[in-house]
């Protein structure tokens, strides 16, 4: 123990490999983004150079996260929750419309998605109330943080945004799971939720818009429409496998490149990334990723209490999630539900609220040694 | 729930389960970009690439010193993309009014379920640009190359023309194909989402090889003086048509070749099939008396004949098989010499009869009568000398005076032109050169001898009495100071295709000659189709070929040598 404090006290304790990784990841997203847009016309500023530029507002998200005390910021989450509530409320009512869901918030030439930024303030609301929370039983575990989550997860759907929904419920789960629930509490909740389900399902059915039905229809039966809506899904499919193992070179995707495959920089980056750099480039990027969350772990295993642990299983469970959802959906294996993968999507808030959450993991890290102080 | 630590155990399972998501991804990645990569690549092939064939640019027809007759052209072909037009019938409207053509027709191209109909190809550049400004969306406009022909008319019956895919159809164009033609090669392109072709990067190949250019032996100046004078010929015969030849006799190179009436190979869609023809070696027709020089040089090598010998005129008038020869001129004894200066009939069917069948149908033959030239230009006709032994009784009397014979112009003017060669019947040609796309020379014509249908010393003696024609005889209106001028006139009744006998007011009045006389640098054959007001070939054609000889002859630095006087003192 004692080694480890004394070492820690160099470069290591800001922690190099994990921000290496951070930088290669997004390194590799910047270039496969600039790679599908670089020749495509347009004015202003082109999209690798705003993924930059977001970049750089990521890294001062991060440093800002990791500045302060989490256990300042914990007690923020309830403020924080609540702005994030009003801010999906609000967007609804003045957001940007695109593709029929209402999402963005314009700021000049920029969107803020505020149901990015929620789902970084549910880690954080979550973990301080499971800190705060003694009781084992399964109101105080699994019912009164379902209402805490409730509302932000409707103010969701109802854009809607499927995606993000998703991860809303993944961060909620994951987070219950590690805190622990009695058998008996997680019976009654699967119980409920089997009950539920089919009035939920209804519910969620219904709120879906029609690209969203047809895009689950035709993943669960791929011969639905497949001149039509699984196009998304084939093309995906047809770009990573061209890609072979060896890829077809930067700037060489034809399928990316040549506009076959749709939204290459945004959810299907991992299709553009995988047809250029081909198997080995993807085993690559998957071994960053494992770095990435291994490292977490091992913050969340050592951290200093109950509020750190949960706040990186918090983070570990979003980036994690959105992670295998999105590379999942590229290749083919889940539905395309609309998530962006972490640190490569194109997208502001996204970046913003994903690195923002990791330098509140580096932060955990670091507040592991003031008990030693 | 129970141990040390209570939450290794979550810690596991979450792990795990993260780890489980893992591995499912990676297998997929596997499945997809190892174990299914042939298929998937092969899907993604089909997509983005597409085969085509390119072909080099089409070679340019140049004349005998390098001035352009034929070149390539990017001009603009419209399209449309039925898929993405909003309003098909006013966007066929505003389209047809550009165009000038019916805006149902546009429409029905555009509502064909169909993701590319073309339009109208080939069009003018100012209607491109107007296109271009109109802005219509889901019209296009794409540049392809089009065949050119920047002196318009000019020589447009040897030069012919290619077609919409750049095929050669007429002429030279069409005989010369073969090398005119760019290497095709096979291109793959990428295509992308949108169906737009995009050329694959790196595409530095120098591409297929362009076509071979064609140098003519023709030359654009002597073309224009002929065309621009037997233009006006006809105009002032008010004849239906006319052709003038210019030969190099030595050679039997083309030096012109002009066809009225005339038509721009740059718009031929607008003409019928007729105008194009090239009749001066497409069509035969009864020469008339020009036949006489050749009647008149199988007598001389024969030695039936020689210019002295004395012919009774039967003063102009003669029955032969029943029928009656008359002569322009009632003469009693002549020359043999004045037979062909007078282009007196009975003297020209006595020389036929004291020839005989045989020796008569074999000169017309070893002229080149009746078969092929075999010019590098596609459609010649053969004209049509009967054998012997079809011939009637008349046929020996008639085709003397050049009637039941066919011959086409080219062929008349090739055996004119074996007399001002010394005797040698040359092959004629219109190509003289063919360079591939770096300029090196791949093929040159030499100028064939076919045969000799007679001996120097007869051409020589036959080419005085053809002076003797232009001097003292009807052909005196082709006479050039300065000059010595050789040659004959023809009149020859057409055949009225509603009698089948001879019509009494269709006519062929001709002229054929070389100059100068001793020396001969050009063969000049005339031809005036159908002239309304005076028939006579001294009077129609005999001109033209003075005037054309005039200008060509100083244009082809031929300076007058010989005063008028020693070809007179020559008789």
């Amino acid at each position: 123990m004692i080694d480890r404090v004394i070492s820690s006290r160099g470069p290591d304790s800001f922690e190099w490999r994990f921000v290496a990784i951070i930088g290669a990841i997004l390194s590799l997203g910047l270039l496969s983004i600039y790679s599908v847009t670089h020749a495509q016309p347009g004015g202003g500023l082109p999209l690798y150079a705003r993924q930059m530029l977001w970049v750089v507002m990521g890294g001062a998200a991060f440093l800002v996260m990791l500045v302060f005390d989490y256990h300042k910021i914990a007690r923020l989450s309830y403020l924080l929750y609540v702005i994030a509530l009003v801010l999906l409320a609000v967007v609804l009512i003045v957001g940007k419309t695109s593709r029929g869901a209402q999402r963005w918030f314009p700021i000049g030439p920029f969107a803020f998605q505020p149901a990015e930024f929620a789902k970084v303030v549910l880690i954080l609301v979550l973990a301080s109330y499971y800190a705060n929370s003694a009781r084992e039983g399964w109101r105080q575990r699994v019912v009164l943080p379902g209402l805490i989550m409730a509302p932000g997860l409707l103010l969701i759907l109802k854009q809607p945004d499927l995606g993000s929904g998703l991860s809303f419920l993944a961060i909620y789960v994951a987070m219950l799971l590690v805190v622990g629930v009695r058998s008996k509490a997680l019976g009654i909740l699967l119980l409920l939720a089997l009950m539920l389900f089919p009035f939920a399902w209804e519910v969620m059915w219904g709120a879906l818009h029609d690209y969203q039905r047809e895009r689950i229809l035709t993943f669960v039966n791929p011969a639905y429409d497949p001149g039509g809506k699984g196009y998304h899904g084939l093309q995906s499919r047809i770009a990573i496998g061209s890609g072979e193992l060896l890829g077809k070179g930067l700037y060489g995707g034809t399928q990316s490149q040549l506009k076959f495959l749709p939204e290459g920089h945004t959810d299907f980056v991992f299709a553009v990334f995988a047809e250029e750099w081909g198997f080995l480039g993807v085993l690559l990027l998957l071994a960053l990723f494992l770095g990435l969350i291994m490292l977490s772990m091992e913050i969340a295993s050592r951290a200093k209490d109950v509020l750190g642990a949960l706040l990186a299983a918090g983070v570990i469970a979003m980036i994690g999630f959105s992670m295998v959802i999105n590379i999942g959906m590229t290749a083919g294996i889940f539905p395309i539900v609309g998530i962006p993968l972490p640190l490569m999507s194109y997208g502001g808030s996204a970046i913003v609220t994903t690195m923002a959450a990791l330098g509140l993991l580096v932060n955990i890290k670091r507040r592991r040694l003031t008990l030693f102080y | 729930m129970t141990g040390a630590d209570p939450y290794r155990r979550r810690r596991i399972v979450a792990a795990l389960v993260l780890m489980g998501g893992f591995a499912v991804v990676l297998f997929r990645l596997f499945s997809l970009q190892v174990l299914q990569a042939a298929e998937l690549t092969l899907k993604a092939d089909r997509q983005h690439r597409k085969a085509v064939t390119i072909e080099g640019e089409r070679g340019a027809i140049y004349d005998r010193r390098g001035k352009v007759l034929a070149m390539n052209m990017e001009v603009p072909s419209v399209f449309g993309v039925p898929a993405s037009l909003g309003n098909p019938s006013r966007v066929a409207r505003d389209l047809g009014r550009l165009l000038h053509v019916q805006a149902e027709e546009i429409e029905k191209k555009l509502r064909q379920e169909r993701s590319f109909v073309w339009i109208a190809r080939k069009l003018e550049p100012e209607q491109g640009r107007r296109l271009e400004r109109m802005a219509l969306e889901g019209i296009g406009l794409v540049m392809e190359g089009r065949r050119f022909y920047p002196k318009g008319p000019l020589m447009s019956h040897v030069l012919g023309f290619a077609g919409m895919d750049g095929q050669g159809l007429e002429g030279v164009e069409r005989r010369y194909e073969p090398y005119l033609r760019g290497d095709k090669q096979s291109v793959v392109l990428q295509r992308d989402a949108l169906g737009r072709t995009v050329f694959p990067r790196g595409l530095n190949d120098p591409g297929p090889a362009p076509g071979h250019s064609v140098t003519l032996t023709a030359d654009e100046v002597i073309q224009y003086i002929a065309e621009k004078e037997l233009e006006e010929a006809v105009e002032a015969s008010h004849a239906k048509g006319g052709i003038v030849i210019v030969m190099e006799p030595r050679t039997g190179a083309i030096l012109a070749m002009a066809v009225s009436p005339r038509f721009d190979p740059n718009a031929v869609r607008a003409i019928s099939a007729d105008r194009w023809r090239n009749r001066a070696l497409t069509d035969a027709f009864e020469p008339g008396s020009t036949m006489k020089m050749f009647v008149g040089a199988a007598a001389l090598e024969e030695k039936v004949m020689a210019p002295g010998t004395l012919v009774y005129g039967e003063q102009g008038r003669m029955t032969v098989a029943n029928t009656v020869i008359h002569d322009h001129d009632k003469s009693g004894w002549m020359t043999f010499a004045q037979v062909i200066q007078r282009s007196s009939n009975i003297g020209a069917v006595k020389t036929a009869l004291s020839l005989g069948e045989a020796r008569v149908h074999r000169y017309l033959k070893a002229f080149g009568f009746g078969e092929r030239t075999e010019i590098d230009l596609p459609g010649e006709a053969p004209g049509l000398v009967k054998e012997p032994q079809d011939w009637g009784r008349r046929s020996l009397a008639s085709i003397a005076i050049g009637q039941e014979i066919g011959v086409t112009p080219l062929q008349l003017i090739t055996a004119v032109s074996a007399i001002a060669n010394g005797g040698w019947l040359m092959k004629p040609f219109v190509v003289s050169e063919i360079r591939d796309g770096r300029g090196q020379l791949v093929f040159q014509t030499v100028p064939q001898v076919r045969r000799r249908p007679i001996a120097p010393e007869t051409a020589q003696a036959l080419s005085a009495i053809l002076e003797g024609v232009v001097v003292l005889g009807t052909g005196s209106r082709a006479a050039i100071p300065g000059y010595r001028v050789a040659g004959k006139t023809g009149t020859a009744q057409k055949i009225d295709p509603e009698t089948g006998g001879y019509s009494p007011t269709q006519f062929v009045g001709s002229f054929a000659g070389y100059v100068p006389a001793q020396d001969p640098r050009l063969a000049i054959l005339v031809v005036i189709d159908e002239p309304q007001d005076e028939a006579w070939g001294g009077v129609v054609a005999a001109p033209v070929f003075r005037r054309v000889a005039e200008q060509a002859l100083p244009y082809l630095g031929v300076s007058p040598r010989e005063p008028v006087k020693l070809a007179l003192a020559a008789q």
